[in-house]
């Protein structure tokens, strides 16, 4: 087979996106980081730390012989399962945002259910690469890798880290799509869904409300609404061209933690319309390079990784900027790229990195 | 191919992706331009915040510009709690700069609001407090400009202008009438602050405070200046419980000027007794006008040509008999036979009687409401009194006959002025008013101008004018003679009321009054002078306040410039008086026929001709018998 170029375009669009994110995350962060640690660059810092090592994490692994993924999928996913169960326990794992979902190693911190995501991903994209024929069968094809996925989404719901455990669900559950079932299951799944919600509903009517006071968040502006009022009041302001790099009023005090899930916020703020057109754009435009290395991919399997990976980055983006504009309630979901966090990031590049590797073969 | 069934669903994928990155864009669209407004309005309200600036109350002026109410500015102390790193220490040093409690300055700088103003301890601060706060550069101790309200003549006009209180709020008075206009928007620091509080450095606006309109007054400061110093000097020589003099001028309604005693000073109102700073005599008492009332009852009687001043007579015993009443006139044995104009010149009570009882009780009723008796002036003052009448249906010959020389009804001060200036202008009865014209604060640009009012036609010109010669003719032969100025036209009537306490009258406890007004034949200014109880004095107006509005009203000459005239009433004189004579004309004369004909003044020549060429007072004047007469000669 001849050998292809890596796609520098994805490598470069993934270096700006980051530089861009680091940049954002200067801005949003400085004050809060003033307030705890006196030091305004403290996330800056660390955030670029991950950023470097996460290049040499790309650089690595588009030299890579890939096919040892497939070998030892099996593997990859039986280690983290072992992490997210161990997460579980605690005095191993460390509570954050209310959450058992890290392993604290001195300032840094590990979060076991962002590499599951590419364990997870690995796992499936090999089983349905292996088990092709079976996939137009329900019981002989998709339920075993349903099985699997509810095992994980249900630890992970443990910790509890519901945005999470969303993203991997729906990213399997597409590339599952995407491998051919029939597409009256998808239809019955939903179903099953809307009855599931309907249900719950009907037990408990409080949830009504939540969901009332998702549509309104003035109804709680101090509890369930205020993320998201605090959120309007940067995005609203921010207008066609924003109120100017640096000069979000949002960020001092009023947005909790703006570096993290709401730094989408800050950027809209900050850059307004034109910013959240920028920031869609690079994702749609990375979104549709990765998916075309995978339409270009011969090889069923890495089909299939490349898809799961990109889709992956894709739909916790899409929950984020929903959660963050008011579309869906509050889940909990990073932003791939700009929100701080290393496990977030290194995992990102990660995914480019291997999807990179891809593009070569 | 069977790739082909999955690029199909991958497309697909990317299709629905793009669609829901579409849907967040244009719900951040809707956000940025659909909610922007609101959005915007509620995010303002979280960051900003606002260290209040007060305004400039609008200056109240007279008539020249003389400035009668003023602002001076202080600061006053503000805190915001949000701010303030140390509450103990703050609250310890600020307790000990203002001298007072600590507990309560802590509850100030503590409590939990956005901006706290330390009340009252902290307001309209001195200069030196302020230095000293300010020396200790604490966070969230602010100083701001506030201003407070400075009466540059203090007791002078103090009933009129009112006063206000510690929020610059109009309590009594012109300041508590007009507060709307006279209060200013107040301005702010408006900066944005961070969610714990913290002031923001990016963003500091000030917007600055718009000055409340300036009241120009119809007063004429130097015209108040005489009537105060005319009451303080009366207060001295008579002891009187109270006295009040107004001034206004006839033709418009304008108040040129208003006081009473007891007074108080604006600026420190908080010294004195309610009963003082809220009693504004001239429009809140109501007392018997006694005998300028009469002035009423002729002009009816005039205008309903129910009798002649100079035919119809009237022969005065001493008493007259009205249903079995016996009224006395004033003058022990009565004046005689009369003329009509006599019977006002010697303000002949049972003339009156008789005057009266020729209009009858409903046709005098009906002149006394034309002329606005019974009800408010509608004077731009708080407080004002409306007095008390008989009803007509139930006067009986008594009331009609006491009413018809101003006893048994009640009226105010202004009414009486106001009235009489109708039936001496002309026959145009005016609403009195003070405030002149409102003008922009910052270019005295008039904004409007306030007209006179007339509200009434009681009388026509005709009656008007022999109303005025009546009255000129009290002054020059009769009772008012007290008021009598040389060379100047003067009318004006003199009034000694019986003060009413539980229904019965007072024993030797007078209102005397004197209204009178000048030139008589085109009357510029009225005044009104009424001394409450004065001691150790004949009880008569035309002794008491006579002589005070003949002080106004000489004084009055050179502030409004009246000319002199030489076509007044010549004065009947008593031995007691001084003689004037008028002067002849003495130009072209040689010296010794000078000499003869000004024989009874002294003569002081200059120059070294043979004839007079100038003379000094000219012909046609009244001069004192012997004042000296300045002759050049050439």
């Amino acid at each position: 087979m001849k050998k292809k170029r890596m796609d520098y375009i994805l490598f470069f669009l993934t270096l700006i996106i980051c530089i861009f994110g680091i940049i954002m995350i200067y801005s949003a962060s400085s004050i809060w980081a003033e307030f705890k640690f006196n030091n305004p660059l403290k996330y800056v810092k660390q955030q670029t730390l991950f950023f470097l090592i996460g290049i040499i994490v790309i650089l690595i692994t588009t030299k890579l012989d890939l096919s040892i993924l497939k070998k030892k999928a099996n593997l990859i996913l039986a280690i983290c399962f072992a992490l997210l169960i161990l997460v579980l326990i605690p005095g191993i794992g460390s509570i954050r945002n209310g959450s058992r979902s890290w392993f604290g190693i001195g300032g840094l911190g590990i979060q076991p259910s962002e590499f599951a995501k590419i364990g997870l991903i690995i796992f499936t994209a090999k089983y349905l690469a292996n088990n092709q024929k079976n996939m137009k069968d329900v019981k002989k094809g998709a339920l075993p890798i349903f099985l699997v996925i509810a095992i994980f989404f249900l630890l992970i719901m443990l910790e509890p880290d519901f945005g999470t455990a969303m993203v991997i669900t729906l990213t399997l559950v597409c590339l599952i799509f995407v491998s051919g079932l029939k597409i009256s299951f998808f239809v019955k799944l939903g179903l099953l869904g809307i009855l599931g919600i309907v249900g719950l509903i009907i037990a408990a009517p409080y949830r009504m409300e939540r969901i009332i006071s998702f549509l309104n968040p003035w109804s709680d502006p101090l509890g369930s609404g205020y993320q998201i009022i605090q959120s309007l009041y940067a995005i609203g302001p921010g207008g066609l061209l924003g109120q100017g790099f640096m000069n979000s009023r949002q960020k001092h005090f009023y947005l909790p933690e703006p570096q993290t899930d709401f730094i989408f916020s800050i950027i809209s703020e900050e850059f307004g319309f034109l910013g959240v057109i920028v920031v869609c754009t690079f994702f749609a435009f990375i979104f549709y390079r990765m998916l075309k290395i995978a339409l270009k991919c011969n090889d069923l399997f890495y089909k299939y990784l490349a898809f799961g990976l990109a889709f992956g980055i894709l739909i916790q983006a899409s929950l984020n900027l929903a959660v963050v504009v008011g579309l869906i309630p509050v889940t909990g979901v990073t932003l791939p790229f700009f929100s701080y966090g290393g496990s977030s990031l290194l995992v990102s590049m990660l995914s480019i990195g291997i999807v990179l590797n891809i593009s070569k073969k | 191919m069977f790739f082909s069934e999955i690029h199909e669903r991958i497309r697909f994928v990317f299709l629905v992706s793009l669609f829901i990155l579409i849907a967040i864009i244009i719900k951040v669209f809707y956000i940025q331009v659909f909610s922007y407004q609101k959005l915007n309005t509620l995010a303002e309200n979280l960051w900003s915040r606002q260290l209040p600036i007060k305004a400039n109350r609008g200056l109240i002026v007279d008539r020249n510009g003389k400035v009668l109410a003023s602002n001076v500015t202080t600061v006053s102390l503000v805190v915001v709690p949000g701010q303030i790193h140390e509450p103990e220490k703050v609250a310890k040093d600020l307790a000990n700069i203002l001298n007072s409690n600590y507990q309560d300055m802590l509850e100030h700088v503590t409590k939990s609001t956005s901006i706290e103003r330390i009340h009252p301890e902290g307001r309209q601060l001195s200069y030196e407090i302020a230095e000293k706060i300010n020396a200790l550069n604490y966070d969230g101790v602010y100083l701001l400009k506030e201003s407070k309200r400075f009466y540059p003549y203090e007791t002078m006009l103090s009933h009129v202008l009112g006063y206000v209180g510690i929020d610059n709020q109009g309590l009594s008075g012109l300041e508590l009438y007009y507060d709307d206009y006279l209060t200013g928007a107040d301005g702010a620091i408006k900066y944005f602050s961070d969610g714990k509080g913290n002031k923001l450095e990016l963003t500091e606006v000030y917007e600055a405070p718009t000055s409340g309109i300036t009241l120009k007054l119809t007063i004429d400061m130097d015209l108040q200046m005489v009537i105060e110093n005319e009451l303080d000097n009366a207060m001295a020589k008579y002891e009187p419980e109270q006295g009040l003099i107004m001034a206004m001028n006839p033709q418009t309604g304008e108040i040129l000027a208003m006081a009473s005693r007891p007074t108080f000073n604006s600026n420190s109102y908080q010294n004195y007794s309610n009963e003082i700073i809220n009693r504004n005599l001239p429009i809140w008492m109501t007392y018997e006008p006694g005998s300028t009332f009469k002035i009423i009852t002729l002009s009816a009687a005039l205008e309903e040509k129910t009798i002649n001043l100079f035919e119809d007579s009237f022969y005065d015993d001493g008493s007259i008999n009205v249903d079995g009443a016996t009224i006395h006139c004033w003058k022990a044995g009565g004046h005689g036979a009369e003329t009509m104009l006599q019977v006002v010149e010697n303000s002949c009570n049972p003339g009156f009687v008789h005057i009266g009882s020729t209009l009858g009780a409903e046709k005098l009723m009906s002149y006394i409401h034309k002329y606005g008796f019974g009800s408010k002036t509608g004077i731009d003052l708080n407080g004002e009194s409306s007095g008390i009448l008989f009803d007509v249906n139930k006067m009986g010959p008594v009331e009609l006959a006491t009413t018809s020389f101003g006893q048994g009804i009640s009226v105010t001060p202004l009414q009486q002025i106001r009235a009489v200036s109708a039936a001496i202008n002309g026959g145009n009865l005016y609403t009195p008013y003070i405030v002149d014209s409102f003008l922009e604060s910052e270019t005295n640009s008039l904004i409007e101008k306030v007209e006179p009012k007339i509200t009434g036609h009681p009388i026509s010109p005709e009656t008007s004018s022999l109303v005025r010669y009546a009255l000129e003719s009290v002054v020059a032969n009769g009772s008012g003679k007290n008021a009598y100025i040389e060379n100047y036209r003067v009318g004006g009537k003199t009034g000694t009321a019986q003060k009413v306490h539980n229904g019965s009258y007072l024993s030797g406890n007078y209102i005397l009054s004197f209204i009178g007004f000048m030139p008589a034949n085109n009357p510029e200014i009225i005044v009104y002078v009424a001394i409450d109880n004065p001691k150790g004095v004949t009880q008569y107006g035309g002794v008491v306040s006579a002589p005070i509005a003949k002080n106004v009203l000489t004084s009055a000459i050179e502030i409004l410039n009246i000319p002199p005239s030489k076509e007044g009433m010549a004065r009947e004189y008593t031995w007691l008086d001084t003689k004037y004579y008028i002067l002849p004309n003495v130009i072209g004369m040689s010296k010794k026929e000078a000499t003869q004909a000004l024989k009874g003044f002294k003569i002081e020549y200059s120059g070294t001709g043979t004839k007079v060429i100038y003379q000094s007072p000219e012909a046609g004047y009244y001069a004192k018998e012997g004042e000296t007469i300045k002759l050049l000669l050439g």
